[in-house]
């Protein structure tokens, strides 16, 4: 500005001036993002690309020169492999308990949180601890936690006379799927809690008054102050953490590695196996190619529903 | 800490000269699980032999070993030299990944140094040699020899035997209700197939490749359900128990009976001194079988300078050298000088593994190993013991695997 300032002694000088001047704004832009949008597109959306185009082929990684274009094949066979219902269902349960499981404690939390109680700093500090921790650090307390010989949990339920025996929680294929779900719950619960509470914060007490003085009971201003107050937040954390839950498969990987069986097989770690371990490539590349079109669809769905109720 | 700044300032230097003079790197890919790692006294007493060539032995976590060798071999960036196994030959062959090293090996003076047979055991199926044995195991029975007299029980020869011994020895020993100890630790998870392959693999009628679907070995397999879901002497938590889960119970003194190797002798005798013992497995259904456990050094075929590969692969295969890796291991050297001077394991754990060497096999030299290792397996036999398939379908996907 102020060099602009200087320079500009002629009438034309300063129009061109202006003009550089405009120009520079109009690039300015796109040259600040273009790292960003670089870096993005070469780390993002070119493996993206590229996994798109692997799945379209048999390629296996310790045959590298067979690379086999064979069409839709791969989808085929995944349409017909039981493996890949078996994780689809899981994952719509891993999806459809832990994410409203979350939300219900995430908002009980919120509001007991916005409570006045003496020392409420602290216990918010403490409440995002689980969240704090890395996943492979929770999932191996977990493992502990249900571990059947040495557990707390087993320990506890049968001390206070629930059970008879010891159960083998992350053994046995009717439990393990719960188990590892209710450690993500655990986990992911605070997040919701935070998110929450901001939004329970920026809703004014003026309206809670006004409300109380027509003679709205406590359902009737959460119903109708409180939901719609926070009703921003929660969809744009339901939305991320619905993302965040499906793709996450390192606490199901370090818990029960998928086991027993398929009993904890979801499609992102089905992917990984047929592509890391197995180095199936072009098969994990279908599979994850899949799955991204099925979460496309849910996130597309809650958007426009969501949407709606916002505005 | 102002000590330790220096230090790895002076190391530094070190380094950076080290690098100036030397004329070649061979970068080296192993995995120990001991803490206490000897690999960088074996590196720089064989730099000071070899100033011209400079080691940079790099620590690859075992559970992901394999998979991350594939994918440097793939990408571009494998190691010079690494530590493989022979289930890993075929698909590293196909690959194109290895050196044939037969030649180095006859016009190497070590050779006659190494142990009858181990070279031929790592041959591969073309006829050429890839590999060159490093350490080696056999597996075998752990038990609890003070549970056995306590009960007046033999250590079991037979599969009979020893489910009458593992039932015996699954025990309520406090009156509270529970299950204190079981009679055998199973691996049902990765890494449990040489424990179902002992009761299975061994009876006649019965092979992993070719007919696997044999009333003799469906036999097997039933065995090892049984003994799960009819007789209990598994802990509970079986289907999932990895290596640390089976070792770590049987040490605990949670379970009486484990197969394992001489690798976890030495931490067994720390918990339970005198009250562990080693048998070979039992005989089932006419034969015997257990997992020869092999480790060998290979030098890739992208190694740039494979003279060098090759000295320090040999080196760590000479006697006193290999002597020294396997202290870190817990296994057995390969070589005759350091086997006859071998003191690190108590006596009745050696003998165990010699006892055991004659009916000690690997798992057949083939590409659909490693899945089999990795995923089919493991998969199938947590299925069947958690009841969702057959003993005759864990079977079948086996021959499926193996007939593809």
């Amino acid at each position: 500005m102020t060099a602009q300032d200087h320079s500009a002694t002629g009438p034309a000088r300063a129009e061109a001036g202006t003009g550089r001047h405009k120009l520079g704004r109009r690039v300015l832009p796109y040259a600040m993002l273009s790292p960003a949008v670089i870096v993005t597109l070469a780390i993002v959306f070119f493996p993206m690309l590229q996994t798109a185009w692997m799945s379209l082929h048999e390629y296996v990684l310790f045959r590298p020169d067979d690379f086999t274009f064979i069409g839709f094949e791969n989808f085929v066979t995944a349409f017909n492999d039981e493996v890949f219902w078996i994780s689809l269902w899981h994952t719509i349960i891993w999806i459809g308990i832990t994410i409203p499981a979350q939300v219900l404690l995430g908002l009980v939390t919120a509001l007991l949180l916005n409570q006045e109680f003496p020392w409420r700093p602290v216990a918010r500090a403490l409440i995002i601890i689980p969240w704090a921790l890395p996943s492979v650090v929770i999932a191996l307390m977990w493992v502990w936690i249900y571990d059947s010989n040495y557990g707390v949990l087993n320990d506890f339920l049968l001390r206070l006379g629930l059970i008879e025996q010891a159960v083998p929680w992350l053994a046995n294929p009717d439990t393990a799927l719960g188990a590892i779900i209710l450690t993500l719950t655990w986990q992911g619960f605070p997040f919701f809690a935070v998110m929450i509470l901001a939004g329970l914060q920026s809703i004014p007490k003026s309206y809670y008054e006004a409300a109380s003085l027509d003679g709205a009971s406590t359902w009737q201003q959460f119903r109708y102050i409180t939901l719609p107050g926070i009703s921003g937040v929660l969809v744009t954390s339901v939305l991320l953490r619905t993302i965040w839950v499906a793709n996450s498969f390192d606490v199901i990987f370090v818990m029960t590695g998928g086991g027993p069986g398929y009993a904890t097989y979801t499609l992102p770690l089905y992917a990984f196996v047929k592509a890391r371990t197995n180095l199936d490539f072009g098969y994990g590349s279908a599979l994850a190619v899949l799955f991204t079109m099925l979460l496309m669809v849910i996130v597309l769905l809650y958007l426009r529903r969501t949407g709606k109720a916002v505005e | 800490m102002r000590q330790k700044t220096l230090g790895l300032a002076a190391s530094l230097l070190a380094l950076t000269a080290g690098m100036a003079s030397a004329e070649s790197t061979v970068r080296f890919w192993y995995h120990f699980d001991n803490a206490d790692n000897p690999m960088d006294e074996l590196v720089s007493t064989f730099e000071e032999q070899n100033p011209e060539i400079t080691v940079e032995a790099e620590n690859i976590p075992w559970n992901s070993y394999y998979d991350n060798l594939y994918t440097s071999i793939i990408g571009g960036n494998a190691p010079d030299a690494a530590m493989v196994k022979m289930f890993a030959q075929p698909r590293l062959i196909e690959m194109g990944a290895l050196e044939p090293i037969g030649d180095r090996i006859d016009s190497w003076e070590g050779k006659d140094d190494l142990q009858d047979n181990l070279l031929e055991l790592t041959v591969a199926e073309d006829g050429s040699s890839y590999y060159l044995p490093v350490q080696y195991v056999v597996l075998y029975m752990y038990y609890r020899p003070d549970m056995f007299e306590e009960l007046g029980l033999e250590v079991p020869q037979t599969c009979e035997e020893f489910r009458e011994a593992a039932n015996a020895l699954t025990r309520d020993t406090d009156d509270d209700g529970q299950t204190d100890v079981y009679g055998f630790g199973f691996r049902g998870g990765k890494g449990g197939h040489d424990h179902w392959a002992s009761f299975t693999l061994g009876r006649e009628g019965a092979d992993l490749t070719d007919n696997i679907e044999s009333e003799a070995a469906v036999a097997g397999t039933q065995f090892v359900v049984d003994l799960f879901r009819e007789d209990g002497v598994f802990p509970p938590s079986a289907p999932n128990d990895g290596f640390q889960e089976t070792i770590g119970a049987f040490k605990a003194g949670k379970t009486a009976m484990t197969i394992h190797h001489i690798g976890s002798a030495n931490g067994m005798v720390e918990a339970l001194g005198d009250k562990v013992s080693a048998a070979p497995v039992p005989e089932c259904g006419g034969g015997r079988w257990t997992a020869y456990g092999d480790e060998s050094t290979a030098v890739m075929s992208s190694a740039e300078d494979k003279d060098a590969a090759w000295k320090w692969i040999s080196f760590l295969s000479e006697a006193g050298n290999n002597a020294l890796f396997n202290e870190a291991t817990g296994q057995l050297p390969v070589t005759k000088t350091d086997r006859d001077e071998w003191s690190l394991h108590p006596k009745r754990f050696v003998e165990a593994t010699a006892e055991s060497l004659p009916f000690a096999n690997l798992l057949p030299n083939r590409p659909e190993t490693s899945d089999f290792v990795n995923t089919v397996w493991p998969v199938a036999m947590q299925r069947a013991l958690t009841g969702e398939i057959t003993a005759e379908e864990m079977n079948a996907e086996i021959a499926e695997l193996y007939s593809e």
